[in-house]
């Protein structure tokens, strides 16, 4: 792949998000970049793949909740084999009510 | 525990209505009560197994359909374990419902009230302020979701809430070799085919429940232009024909209508046909192959039907099976649910033809469904009149019929198809629950 068609490739993702900031449109169905939306009647979440100078994160929104956190490879492996409990207990520390 | 006390009025009428019914006498009334319905929710609703859902419509992790069992919503979800549970819908901190969406996927439910959180499976674990409100003193143990009793059969989800029900292999009775011919349609077994439609209809249950215990009478009637017209291959001066089965003192019943010289199992895939010869006992083959219209129910108020038919006038017919149910929400009133199921294991081209053919007949705009509908919301609006209280309707086609002793399956058989012999026991049995002692 040469640099043009990597950049061209990355550019739907857009940059870093700031702390705390918002999209500012309506988030679509990104395809393989993201924005992606998981929703249920309990929450809806808004994820993207999201480049740094030298790697990748996954970008993770909450709009109703305003909150937000990018999880590297590790973070998300890590959590490809914790149990079901682990979430469980996450929502038992900190319910988000 | 019981709690509907019953009028004198209402218990002359179950009175007469017991001396009657085995002489073929009904009343019209129980067909669009206000005491009717107050006592079948006590009373029947709330002792008997009622169907949940289908275990296909939550095949994976987190998946959850919204049910009712009497006036209770239930939440019936298959847990992050993959274990089918249900649970009464109301959070256990001010009940407010915790699932408002119909179905959907979730691996925990947060209530919208004050923000309790329960595992899919029910267990209380995250209740807001935790310390700061109840100073760590809540034993969340204590307040999970209630609990709702489930058993199933071959992809059927039942529930009860009375805790002194027999299991449900006792309360289907035998009943499950007539579902086989709806639930084991080939090796892989039957799948619904995308959601249910759902509706409310102005009717009354009961009348629903009755005509799919096998009214193979009206039909012709009241269905006439699928005779006419070449969908159905069947016709008015052979219709009679085929076998009539209940459960006695259960309730459940099913009509097998024959067409002479129709060619054995008419209508299904050859290589549904080969697997039917081993998901089903010979018993069945020999029933279930000379069988056309197999229109079944589960007490009370679960049924079935499958049968051939065309996509186009004339064209040889394409079997297609509906599972529905009747959800009394007032006298003379009900949800209703409709399914399509198809066999697992059948090709995407069956499947998509046998949805076809159920969508032309059965659903919202069925040209079968709204023929019965017609008829039905007329009858709930005449028992419901005040004249009708004193009316009885004769139930005495086939009484002196006598059971055939060499019927191959269980129950209680008699020849031909059109009879009242299901609709007897079936009001019997009604009776039962409604006038049981605790």
């Amino acid at each position: 792949m040469d640099e043009e068609s990597a950049v061209q490739d990355s550019t739907p993702a857009g940059p870093w998000p700031a702390p705390g900031a918002l999209l500012d449109e309506v988030p679509r169905d990104g395809g393989q970049e993201g924005p992606i939306i998981i929703a249920n009647e309990f929450a809806d979440v808004v994820v993207t793949r999201v480049y740094t100078r030298n790697g990748v994160r996954l970008d993770i929104w909450s709009p109703r909740r305003g909150t937000r956190v990018q999880l590297d490879a590790v973070e998300l492996d890590c959590l490809s084999y914790q149990p079901t409990e682990t979430f469980s207990a996450m929502l038992e520390r900190t319910p988000g009510g | 525990m019981s709690t509907t006390t019953i009028s004198p009025g209402l218990r002359q009428l179950l009175g007469e209505m017991r001396e009657g019914i085995p002489g073929g006498r009904v009343p019209a009334r129980i067909f669009n009560d206000q005491e009717i319905f107050d006592l079948e929710q006590d009373k029947l609703f709330s002792k008997a197994w009622c169907f949940l859902a289908h275990e296909t419509e939550i095949p994976k992790k987190g998946d959850y359909v919204v049910r009712y069992i009497a006036n209770n919503s239930i939440i019936v979800v298959r847990d992050e374990h993959g274990n089918i549970t249900a649970n009464l819908n109301m959070c256990r901190h001010r009940g407010n419902m915790m699932c408002k969406s119909e179905m959907g996927n979730a691996s925990h439910f947060r209530c919208s009230y004050h923000g309790w959180v329960y595992k899919n499976s029910g267990e209380l674990i995250g209740v807001p302020m935790f310390k700061e409100g109840y100073e760590g003193q809540l034993d969340r143990s204590q307040w999970g979701l209630v609990k709702v009793r489930t058993e199933t059969y071959a992809g059927l989800i039942f529930g009860t809430i009375d805790p002194q029900a027999p299991d449900l292999e006792d309360y289907l009775g035998g009943f499950q070799f007539y579902l086989d011919i709806y639930l084991k349609q080939g090796l892989g077994g039957s799948e619904v085919h995308g959601p249910p439609d759902h509706w409310v209809a102005e009717t009354d249950w009961k009348i629903c429940a009755e005509n799919f215990s096998g009214d193979g009478y009206h039909t012709p009637v009241a269905h006439q232009f699928g005779f006419h017209l070449g969908y159905f291959p069947s016709s008015g001066s052979t219709h009679s024909e085929g076998w009539a089965v209940n459960i006695p003192n259960k309730g459940h019943a099913i009509g097998l209508g024959h067409t002479p010289g129709m060619p054995a199992f008419f209508g299904y895939p050859d290589e549904l046909v080969e697997q039917m010869h081993q998901s089903l006992s010979p018993e069945q083959l020999e029933i279930f192959s000379k069988t056309r219209t197999a229109v079944g129910s589960v007490f009370p108020n679960l049924s079935f039907l499958i049968q051939p038919f065309s996509l186009d006038p004339g064209e040889p017919g394409v079997r297609f099976c509906t599972m529905r149910l009747w959800h009394p929400i007032g006298p003379g009133r009900m949800e209703m649910w409709s399914w399509c199921l198809v066999p697992t294991d059948a090709s995407e081209e069956y499947k998509e033809a046998a949805y076809k053919a159920y969508t032309l007949t059965f659903g919202q705009a069925g040209t079968f469904e709204q023929d019965d509908f017609e008829n039905w919301i007329k009858v709930t609006r005449a028992a419901g009149s005040t004249m009708a209280r004193d009316v009885e309707f004769p139930y005495v086609m086939g009484l002196e019929r006598p059971k055939l002793e060499d019927f191959p399956g269980p129950g209680h058989a008699v020849s031909p198809y059109v009879t009242d012999t299901n609709f007897r026991n079936l009001w019997s049995t009604w009776l039962d629950y409604l006038t049981r002692e605790e």
